[in-house]
């Protein structure tokens, strides 16, 4: 264990990693801050450059892109009042106001630096609860690993998008991807109908980039005047110091805000498909009913500021502790780690701390070091970061497609791979465009093999199907999935009913009241 | 009372067309996995799980299209509506066009001169017409299609597409 440990840390504080990871963060930082670009695509990004690097240094790489983008979506939030990414929409209703004030150095410093508390919270319990589990899950069968993923996906169908029914329906359709090409038991080849380009399957990666990257900027270039004119222009001038020492000392000398807002990220961050985008709104929610004064909320509050950046940093360490225990992925971002290691030949699964726990304590590392680049360079380069912000569409958007074409081609050197991507992202454009939410249908893509070979092998074992319903905990993780499924449809009628109820009242109220309330 | 409007009309007419489509599909493909030969060595064969998916795809689809006809009617919209909104999006398809193009004539051209013409195409369509963007546009271009292939070549020994002609 401390051999482990030790190799770990060796490679992690290698030079030459260390100079990779502070450029890592610093790019991921960047790509989240810049409106358009999400986490997610950065990491996929960051991917093909790490094939040709060892395992733990690539990883570190990865992680250190994931931990500043965390962070990076907080400065395009305080400095134009526009969410860099979804994990920082909170962030906008206090930091926004708080640098409009002529203070957005101060608020820039309490984002970043409750993002490093955060990011410090989620490894700790990271670190407690991940090998924990990860022994429970080397105990699992067949039968319990399938049902922990029809739980995991419904988890994820109801928790995103408006519609259960439309969540539901696109992880299904991510599973279908999955199954064309080769069977992953016998490699039977499964609905190719004779084309060459489907023989090996579609690869997830191709359609996590054409899914999420693509459809996302495309999505940018949408008419909406008053966001992107207004964008650029906007910018804040005032104090951009730092002023580092006064906001540490108030974060710390109130600390249940930050350690509330980074546990409930964290619990959030460890549910499947519940990232960053909801635990920020969550954290920032508690904040305010938990304050002695809501009433300052949204006018430039940094208890505001502290529990949304503390929320959504935190999520990092919660959404590994399914991905290092079970070999789930939680996240798109967390599919693409998935997919980083195993580039190296390394299988992803409860068996990862057992058998490769230098690699694992190597994330921990990682995580933390990337945490304290964060912290480094944010505050060191916060002028630079206002400049970046005035990258222009026209030109992000393309190169992004361009960067996009260059990670799809680098992971198998496959031409085809270039038609899937272009005909994947239009798809995920129009599917984006009728409202399907993209997060289950590439977290199927990635699971369907799984529950696919664990089904089968629960089938090769018994072919008493019995056994999903009377072994308990197979039988409590599938009582679980209809619970989720029954409850977000609950949530849902109890939702329009309320929004009826409300419409009518304001019928009963008549057209003169409502406009004198307006006025 | 929003489907009175073709234009609030638009996406539910779209997204019930969309579970109508992956409805048929989902049962085309089902009984295509159901033609897929037993195994000697398991009880369930290659084709049984995606049957099981695709299956569940059609009842889904199926039930979202009865429960959105109940609950809210036929939605009514217009040829006219759609096709506005889909004139309003001509950036998006025009920039989407030129990526296909792109990814089509990356395997003759080869990845500098394509993503060169991609990047300088598309920057100069989205642009403000000025005669500096034109300059960034070029160099950007420039940048981004030497700079990635000789970086993947040099440093990392991969290799982006070469033209063959």
């Amino acid at each position: 264990m401390t051999d482990a440990f030790l190799a770990a840390l060796g490679g992690v504080t290698e030079p030459y990693t260390l100079l990779l990871m502070a450029i890592a963060t610093f790019a991921g930082i960047i790509a989240a801050a810049i409106p358009g670009f999400t986490i997610t695509m950065a990491i996929v990004l960051t991917l093909p450059l790490t094939f040709s690097m060892p395992p733990m240094q690539g990883i570190a790489v990865m992680l250190s892109v994931y931990v500043g983008g965390l962070s990076g979506g907080l400065f395009s939030a305080a400095l134009l009042g526009i969410p860099g990414t979804p994990s920082a929409v909170a962030t906008t209703f206090d930091a926004f106001p708080m640098a409009r004030s002529g203070q957005p150095g101060r608020a820039l410093s309490l984002g970043l630096f409750a993002s490093f508390i955060g990011s410090l919270i989620s490894i700790a319990v990271l670190i407690v609860a991940a090998p924990p589990l990860a022994l429970l899950a080397v105990k699992l069968g067949p039968w319990e690993y399938f049902a922990l993923i029809v739980f995991a996906l419904t988890i994820i169908a109801s928790l995103v998008g408006d519609s259960v029914l439309r969540g539901l329906i696109a992880g299904l359709v991510g599973i279908a991807i999955a199954t064309l090409g080769p069977d992953p038991i016998m490699s039977r080849e499964r609905f190719t109908f004779g084309f060459e380009l489907l023989t090996a399957g579609i690869p997830f990666l191709v359609v996590l980039i054409g899914m999420y990257a693509m459809s996302q900027l495309l999505s940018e270039l949408e008419p909406s005047p008053a966001r992107q004119e207004g964008a650029s222009e906007s910018l804040i001038g005032g104090d951009m110091r730092p002023h580092l020492l006064e906001v540490m000392k108030s974060t710390l000398l109130k600390p249940v805000n930050v350690i509330r807002s980074s546990l409930l990220g964290v619990f959030i961050g460890a549910v499947p498909g519940a990232g960053s985008s909801i635990s920020n709104l969550v954290a920032y929610d508690q904040a305010k009913r938990a304050s002695k004064h809501p009433e300052s909320f949204g006018k430039g509050e940094p208890e505001g500021v502290v529990a949304s950046e503390s929320g959504n940093s935190s999520t990092v360490g919660g959404s590994l502790i399914p991905l290092i225990s079970l070999g789930i992925p939680g996240s798109p971002a967390d599919a693409v780690l998935m997919a980083a290691i195993m580039v190296h030949g390394i299988s992803v699964g409860p068996r990862l701390i057992l058998d490769h726990p230098d690699l694992v304590y190597s994330m921990f590392i990682a995580m933390a070091v990337a945490s304290v680049f964060m912290l480094v360079i944010g505050v060191v380069m916060m002028r630079a970061f206002m400049r970046i912000l005035n990258v222009p569409k026209y030109i992000v958007v393309p190169v992004v497609l361009a960067c996009c074409a260059i990670g799809t081609y680098t992971l198998n050197n496959r031409l085809s791979d270039l038609y899937l991507l272009a005909a994947i992202g239009s798809i995920g454009y129009l599917l984006k465009k009728l409202e399907y939410p993209l997060a289950p249908l590439v977290l199927g893509v990635v699971l369907g093999p799984i529950a696919e070979t664990n089904l089968r092998r629960a089938f090769q074992t018994s072919a008493d199907w019995t056994l999903f319903f009377t072994r308990p905990i197979s039988a409590l993780l599938l009582a679980l999935a209809v619970v989720s499924v029954v409850y977000s449809v609950y949530s849902y009628v109890r939702q329009r009913r309320l929004m009826a109820q409300r419409a009518a009242e304001a019928d009963q109220k008549g057209p003169f009241q409502d406009s004198a309330s307006q006025e | 009372m929003e489907r009175k409007n073709p234009d609030a009309a638009l996406l539910p007419t779209l997204q019930l067309a969309s579970y109508a489509v992956f409805a048929v599909g989902a049962l085309l493909m089902a009984s295509k996995a159901g033609s897929l030969p037993a195994s000697r060595w398991e009880p369930m064969s290659a084709g049984t799980f995606p049957q099981l998916v695709f299956f569940s795809i059609a009842v889904l689809s199926g039930a979202a299209f009865v429960f959105e006809i109940i609950k809210r009617g036929i939605p009514r919209t217009s040829f006219k509506t759609a096709w506005q909104r889909f004139a309003g999006l001509q950036r998006v398809w025009i920039n989407l066009a030129l990526f296909v193009a792109y990814m089509a004539a990356m395997p003759k051209a080869g990845f500098i001169v394509s993503t060169f013409c991609y990047l300088f195409a598309a920057q100069l369509y989205l642009a403000p017409k000025r005669p500096l963007t034109v300059v960034v546009a070029l160099g950007v271009a420039l940048l981004f299609s030497f700079g990635p292939y000789y970086l993947f070549a040099d440093v990392f020994s991969i290799y982006l597409p070469r033209a063959r002609w």
